[in-house]
């Protein structure tokens, strides 16, 4: 029950960024049900029992590959899409009291409050990475080795 | 050089122009740029793409000399439509559904559009977007609206004061310090509880979601230096937002 009232807020939060950074007004909508969809994916991983970050990492992969198959098809940037996806897993209450532990002298908590930021911003790129990895699939961006038959 | 090459490469460093101005990734201009530019028929094309600037050349004829120009682009703002848009026009040209002339018009239609949402739309947007937010980090529902009358008020700020300031981190922290001194006021006040919760909503608009995101995929795609300019923007942001967060509790608290 819970989690249905936090779906919902999430969709209009999401809807509510979409408006600031001017998402084209048809996909809208859709970035916001990709919102909700991600942090249905982090609550379930959560709830399976798995860490913060590999819960980040599964939503923001998810996301991302979403993001990525319905931009092909409605063809938009990516970008339009895969921002609302990660919006709802941006660190923001982690970096917060980071930031207030640091200011009130507590600089061990602080420390560790902003590790625990930087390894979650780490598995939101992380899910990126691998969603993007698996659309580039052939193209070969990045190659170390000489591998390809050019 | 030739009639034709000039208005190409104007109109390719102006999509570039407003792809980069309002938010698209360094590879997605290089890959337009070099796309409209080959289906425009000319020769080895190259484009350099970084946060700040674009540098395109290509080659009219062969046996001719190379021509080069470039653009700088000094406002950084968030418009994925206007993203959207050009891209939509830069697939009907690549196509041949469009010729240079019409091309250049629409990309100008594009330029001169106003946001297509209204201010005051993108300020309850914001209000929305840091109430659900102060809510999904652990604030009750009675914090709702205090949260959002702050985030909207944090909205107003940054927009109101960036029109005088000319550094855009001064006009950051002034709008962090607007909102979470309002969030304390209403706590004060006694709207809401969670202090905490209602300062994390009110903050969440002004996040840099978009240069963050941007900056991962530059760097993946081997854009290192565009990489890393643009995730020193976001970081500067982040700085910005903490040190007006900090003073506002500092002063308050």
């Amino acid at each position: 029950m819970d989690l249905i009232l936090e779906l919902i807020i999430t969709f209009f939060a999401i809807i509510g960024f979409g408006i600031i950074f001017s998402v084209p007004r048809r996909v809208l909508l859709i970035g916001g049900l990709i919102g909700a969809w991600t942090w249905f994916a982090l609550q379930t991983a959560l709830e399976i029992g798995v860490t913060d970050i590999v819960a980040t990492v599964i939503a923001s992969f998810t996301a991302a590959t979403i993001a990525h198959y319905l931009a092909r098809k409605l063809q938009i940037p990516a970008t339009t899409l895969s921002i609302p996806g990660i919006l709802p897993l941006v660190p923001g209450s982690l970096a917060y009291f980071t930031m207030l532990a640091f200011v009130e002298g507590e600089y061990i908590e602080g420390l560790e409050n902003g590790v625990q930021t930087m390894l979650q911003a780490g598995g939101i790129a992380a899910g990126l990475v691998l969603a993007l990895s698996l659309f580039s699939f052939g193209k070969g961006i990045g190659n170390r080795y000489e591998t390809g038959d050019q | 050089m030739g009639a034709k090459a000039d208005k190409v490469m104007d109109v390719c460093l102006r999509a570039g122009e407003i792809m980069l101005t309002y938010g698209a990734e360094t590879y997605r201009v290089e890959e337009t740029i070099e796309r409209m530019a080959q289906a425009a028929g000319f020769t080895n094309v190259h484009c350099f793409t970084t946060t700040t600037g674009i540098f395109l050349s290509f080659e009219e004829r062969k046996g001719k000399g190379d021509l080069m120009q470039m653009v700088r682009v000094d406002n950084r703002m968030q418009d994925l439509n206007k993203v959207t848009e050009v891209n939509q026009v830069s697939r009907e040209f690549t196509s041949g559904m469009l010729t240079v002339q019409e091309a250049e018009k629409r990309l100008e239609e594009i330029y001169r559009a106003k946001i297509q949402y209204p201010i005051w739309l993108i300020h309850f947007g914001a209000g929305i977007a840091g109430a659900g937010f102060s809510y999904l980090f652990g604030g009750g529902l009675f914090d709702y609206i205090p949260a959002f009358f702050a985030a909207m008020l944090a909205s107003i700020a940054l927009v109101e004061i960036e029109g005088y300031l000319k550094v855009r981190f001064a006009s950051e922290i002034a709008a962090a310090f607007v909102g979470s001194s309002s969030a304390i006021a209403f706590v004060m006040l006694g709207l809401g509880q969670n202090i905490d919760q209602i300062i994390i909503g009110s903050l969440m608009p002004l996040v840099p979601g978009v240069p963050l995101t941007n900056a991962v995929r530059d760097l993946l795609s081997g854009d290192l230096l565009a990489g890393m300019s643009r995730g020193v923007e976001a970081l500067l942001t982040s700085l910005s937002i903490a040190s007006g967060v900090a003073l506002a509790i500092s002063i308050f608290l």
